[in-house]
């Protein structure tokens, strides 16, 4: 297929802002959802582990995880839209083809992802006093969870892969000239790529464990014994994962395309790699001053940060195949700029949802850290009220705008 | 020569792509109406529970979000990208033109999105934890950001069964495209549906309680909100039906059953009589009614609503300028889109399709059957299933006939000039519509193409003689 064919499926309604607006928000925002589906990941991982055998920590960790999965496939879900929804908006020729070609399997996505979450919640629901050492119940039900969440991930990296082909869509569509359109079918994968992306899972979730022993240990009730073992699992976690995570990425890049053989030593991927080992390394680096200020958050900081590195050189990957080797640029669609909607989504994204966001996460946070009933402070109190406000405002906004547009 | 921009087709004979996708969005209309409807709920119960001291209610709140972060969260949060996934497939061109229209929309709702789901959590999870004030503002904050997801994607919709202004065609812009009168009149109907919703669903919870007094007053005010919001909604309902376009009413008056109009009172008059009956009778909610009534109003209120809504926009499915097979049928010069028709209809299909094989670029009498079936399934399958299963049978509409010839007339005939209600306009070229009228034909009589190749065969021999 040659780049006029592919210029052709574009959508001729253009797009309502520069697209590399639309490019670097589907890298930001599949960083932050790749670290919820890693923190899912290692903390269900984390809470099958810690739920086998009597030893309190562990079960101890496994019921802290639990409670981790539960809200972090929520997080995973709703971060996912974003990215979702950026990819179709410059990538649209690409993922749709990709998406249809498979259709059977995006659909069984849909319906394997609900099964994985009510799975999850049979073992929750099962096991409430996991921390006191009852019986595991149910354990089954969580691993079955697990492989669940893998299989919807495989199907996304399918999709992912898939796109990057043009040359074997119409082979795929339509093999020996007889076209196919059931949408069964599993046309590509690469799994050393798919194993990189899954084996990150286990530093990214030792970077979140390091927060969270962190976090406990601003408590009064704080039990150290069980902290300085979170810690020192978190870094065995993080070091080990790293490496594993390490070796994927090289067999990956070592099976790329041949006319991309020099994108492993690019500094898309060099950066990749050194930023990686900075993480994993850098609790050691750190030593005594996890336990100091803000140190102990800062592993989690430098993963977030690692992962941008990451997901920018998935899209590097993608960039080099699609431009590179099939000429289509995502940069030159055609604009049909229209400001306001850009306006009200940068105003709602870094205004009300800043305040909103912020006023909530801080209310969490203070009162995780309370043993007792949490109060907060004048201030607090007063950004919860302009995050209010804020909300109030958008809600006039909508009305003002569409009755101005309806009467003029 | 342009190529026109059509993607790969999934056609699923079973029971069809359209039905998959019509599945999988009312369940989320359902689990999305009822949690915004319960989230504005939860925050003038928080208000009347803090303000007159009562923590039951507050209690109850923590009940009704987990109910709904196990039901509707987790299945609300999942068909929600999920129709868009299964309209990607099904409708590639249709999602896409939403997409690039209201992508910062959709982006923005994203934003209320998080919010939504932090609060949810929060409101659950923090009672008793935090200051009531505090607790408060989290029910307020859920509340609106809830609603805002909602008064957005209502937009979104409506452009989906034509824009808001009609201006937009000439003009363009943003704002022309999302709000129209129809925007206004869909979001009343659907705010009065989320309550009706938020009331059944939350007899579910209150089925539960223990304290009969506590229950007997949350389930009267439950009813008292159900028969209110039934009351608003028959009225939004009625203005709602006075903003649709005139195209809308033909379709509606040929095509949609005369059985609907009475079958959506006597599923209004049900909900009442539900309420009123629980209103009179508390003791009549159990969960077991309760989950009833939810089920019954999805089958019997939401599913054809749903249907009916999708039917009357049609041929088009979105912005009245993408039809139903994925053809642009309509310029829109305010946003420098132009109709595809022209083109098919100077070059044909099998010239400008992209996906398509080149072994059917061109048609003769041993490729014409192939060349229809790649036809009907690039041009029909979105609408009509080749088999007998599936969404709109094609055999059905054939009347059993296996006469290629008088297949092809009615294509060219009608089909071809968009002479058909309901239809989009596929303007096929002679030797594509007999191609096509082959494969159809086929359906019926699998003989005829033998016959047909046979007497092509023929032909070519004697003129090759001559």
């Amino acid at each position: 297929m040659d780049a006029s064919m592919l210029y052709a499926l574009r959508d001729p309604m253009g797009v309502p802002a520069h697209p590399i607006l639309f490019l670097v928000l589907g890298v930001l925002t599949w960083a932050l959802h790749i670290a919820a589906v890693h923190i899912m990941l290692g903390a269900s991982g984390l809470a099958i582990w810690g739920s086998f055998g009597n030893d309190a920590y562990k079960r101890r960790l496994a019921a802290a995880m639990l409670m981790t999965v539960k809200v972090a496939i929520s997080v995973a879900i709703v971060l996912g839209v974003a990215p979702l929804l950026f990819v179709q908006v410059i990538y649209d020729p690409f993922w749709y083809t990709s998406n249809v070609l498979s259709a059977w399997w995006v659909i069984a996505f849909i319906v394997i992802l609900i099964l994985a979450t009510y799975l999850l919640f049979v073992f929750y629901a099962r096991n409430p006093k996991l921390a006191d050492g009852a019986k595991t119940s149910c354990p089954g039900s969580m691993i079955a969870s697990v492989l669940l969440l893998l299989v919807v991930g495989f199907i996304m990296h399918v999709l992912a892969v898939q796109m990057l082909s043009p040359d074997q869509w119409m082979q795929w569509y339509a093999p020996n000239g007889v076209i196919d359109p059931s949408g069964t079918k599993i046309h590509d994968y690469n799994i050393w790529r798919f194993g990189f992306l899954i084996a990150l899972a286990a530093p990214v979730t030792g970077a979140w464990l390091l927060a969270y022993r962190r976090y406990l240990q601003a408590r009064e009730d704080a039990d150290h014994g069980y902290l300085n073992w979170v810690g020192s699992l978190a870094q065995k976690m993080a070091i080990i994962g790293g490496v594993v995570s390490l070796v994927f990425l090289g067999i990956w890049m070592a099976t790329l395309p041949e006319a991309m053989s020099g994108f492993a030593f690019s500094p898309w991927v060099i950066g990749t790699v050194a930023v990686l080992l900075f993480t994993v390394f850098l609790p050691n680096i750190l030593g005594r001053k996890l336990d100091q200020g803000l140190w102990g958050y800062s592993i989690l900081a430098v993963g977030t940060v690692a992962l941008i590195v990451v997901a920018a050189m998935r899209e590097a990957v993608r960039w080099t195949i699609i431009y590179g080797q099939h000429g289509y640029n995502p940069l030159d669609y055609l604009v049909n700029m229209d400001w306001y909607s850009t306006l009200l989504f940068f105003l709602t994204f870094g205004v009300m949802g800043t305040l909103v966001v912020g006023y909530l996460l801080t209310v969490a946070w203070k009162a995780g850290q309370s043993a007792s009933m949490y109060t907060p402070s004048p201030a607090v109190n007063r950004l919860g009220n302009i995050a209010i406000a804020s909300l109030v405002i958008w809600m006039i906004h909508y009305f003002a705008f569409g009755i101005y547009t309806i009467m003029t | 020569m342009d190529m026109i921009g059509l993607y790969p087709m999934w056609y699923e004979p079973g029971i069809g792509s359209g039905w998959i996708i019509g599945v999988i969005a009312t369940l989320h209309v359902l689990f999305s109406h009822t949690s915004v409807g319960a989230a504005i709920l939860f925050a003038v119960l928080a208000y009347i529970g803090y303000r007159d001291n009562r923590p039951e209610l507050i209690e109850f709140i923590k009940k009704y979000g987990l109910f709904l972060l196990v039901f509707s969260y987790v299945l609300g949060s999942i068909t929600g990208p999920g129709i868009w996934y299964s309209t990607t497939v099904g409708s590639p061109r249709g999602i896409s033109a939403l997409i690039h229209t209201f992508v910062w929309k959709w982006a923005t709702e994203w934003v209320f999105f998080v919010i939504e789901v932090i609060g949810i959590y929060m409101l659950v999870y923090l009672v008793g934890k935090v200051s009531v004030k505090t607790h408060m503002k989290i029910a307020v904050i859920f509340g609106i950001a809830s609603y805002g997801t909602m008064v957005i994607i209502i937009g979104i919709l409506s452009f989906m069964m034509w824009p808001g202004q009609e201006k937009w065609f000439t003009d363009g812009g943003y704002l022309n495209a999302f709000y129209g009168e129809h925007t206004f009149a869909s979001l009343a109907v659907r705010t009065a549906f989320m309550f009706t919703m938020a009331a059944v669903v939350g007899g579910i919870v209150a089925a539960g309680l223990k304290d009969q007094v506590f229950k007997r007053w949350l389930v009267t005010r439950l009813s008292i909100l159900g028969i209110g919001s039934v009351i608003a909604g028959s009225l939004m309902f009625m203005w709602y039906m006075n903003t649709l376009p005139e195209s809308a009413y033909l379709v509606y008056e040929n095509r949609v059953p005369e059985s609907f109009i009475p079958m959506v009172l006597t599923v209004l008059a049900l909900i009442m009589a539900y309420f009123i009956v629980t209103l009179i009778q508390p003791k009549f909610v159990t969960a077991t009614v309760a989950s009833i009534a939810t089920v019954a109003i999805l089958v019997l209120g939401l599913w054809p609503g749903e249907t009916i809504r999708e039917s009357i926009r049609k041929p088009w499915v979105a912005g009245q300028y993408v039809y139903g097979n994925q053809i642009i049928g309509r310029d829109v010069p305010g946003m420098n889109v132009k109709s595809e028709i022209p083109a098919i209809e100077e070059h044909g299909f099998t010239k400008t399709a992209v996906f398509w094989p080149e072994s059917q670029r061109e048609i003769n009498y041993k490729n014409a059957h192939e060349v229809g079936r790649t036809l009907a399934i690039t041009t029909c399958t979105n609408c009509h299933s080749l088999s007998e299963t599936g969404i709109r049978p094609m055999v059905n509409y054939l009347g059993g006939i296996g006469d290629y010839e008088r297949i092809k007339t009615y294509l060219l005939g009608a089909l071809a000039t968009g002479n058909t209600l309901y239809m989009p306009r596929i303007p096929l070229k002679d030797d594509e519509a007999e191609a096509l009228a082959l494969y159809l034909a086929s359906l019926n009589d699998p003989g005829v193409v033998a016959r047909y190749q046979a007497a092509k065969s023929a032909v070519a021999q004697n003129t090759v003689e001559e």
